[in-house]
């Protein structure tokens, strides 16, 4: 049960359903092994830090990419998808609120959904949507070695 | 920015819009000189109640953004509303731009909401 809650979002319901179960959140079960009590929760530094290291993207955000409960972090949801990533790990600090603060602490940055980047900060929902606008997000995308679909609907494009 | 807009810098409020918005429209004008400064009031559409003022989004056109990346442009403004998002400032939309790049495409982009349709 543990390695099918690891693998994050992409099993969308079971996994809700799993966690749910479990009674305990998403971001407690992927990183730390039963009753693990160092470092003082989910909100502290070194777990806040194990999940942005997690995967090369990583979103907070309120509700999750099957069901956001915010607009903004839909929107994030939104722009991950338009680019055709759809395999990065996501958590709901509405499960969490010790996740919720300690995220806020963790980036100095005030507000959810929050968007990390091989482990490093790189904005909220209107930076995101910026850099989906002037192509910037693409370009992160490359250096994470994830190629953007928009890429290859541009080449469809050109070739008809 | 679509919805009701609060004065300009330079401009006087003449009382338009709540505490919040006043607050907010001061603490942006003194912390960062804005040429241009847009301030809108999106709680009516986050279901807040007449008078709510708990979601906003503001147009920053600053000198002090030059040679910024967005996010450091953002901390500025969300340091010079450190207070208000420690409290009644539930959420805050941020659109920062130098005086150069507001000049040559003087439009704030639509809001984020539905993506669902547009193409790129």
């Amino acid at each position: 049960m543990r390695a099918a809650v690891r693998s994050g979002w992409r099993i969308g319901a079971a996994a809700a359903a799993l966690r749910g179960r479990a009674g305990r959140p998403l971001s407690q079960a992927a990183g730390e092994g039963g009753g693990a009590e160092g470092g003082g929760g989910s909100g502290s530094r070194e777990a806040v830090e194990r999940l942005v290291r997690e995967h090369p993207v990583v979103v907070f955000m309120k509700g999750s990419p099957a069901q956001p409960l915010c607009g903004f972090s839909n929107a994030v949801v939104q722009i991950l998808r338009l680019h055709g990533v759809e395999d990065y790990r996501a958590h709901d600090v509405l499960q969490d609120p010790d996740l919720r603060q300690g995220i806020k602490n963790y980036s100095n940055w005030p507000t959810i959904p929050q968007v990390y980047l091989n482990g490093e900060f790189v904005g909220g929902c209107d930076i995101l949507l910026q850099m989906h606008q002037n192509g910037d997000l693409v370009e992160e995308l490359k250096k994470l070695g994830i190629r953007s679909a928009l890429l290859d609907a541009e080449k469809d494009q050109e070739k008809k | 920015m679509r919805g009701p807009l609060l004065a300009a810098a330079g401009g006087a409020m003449g009382g338009a819009g709540g505490p919040l918005a006043r607050t907010i429209h001061a603490k942006l004008t003194a912390a960062l000189q804005p040429t241009h400064l847009e301030i809108r009031n999106d709680s009516p559409r986050h279901g807040g109640p007449p008078g709510a003022e708990t979601h906003f989004g503001v147009l920053v056109v600053s000198g002090r953004f030059a040679g910024l990346p967005l996010l450091q442009r953002h901390r500025l403004v969300h340091e010079a509303l450190r207070a208000e998002l420690a409290g009644p400032l539930h959420a805050l939309q941020v659109i920062a731009r130098t005086p150069q790049q507001w000049e040559s495409d003087p439009h704030a982009p639509p809001a984020p909401p539905c993506l669902g349709g547009s193409k790129r």
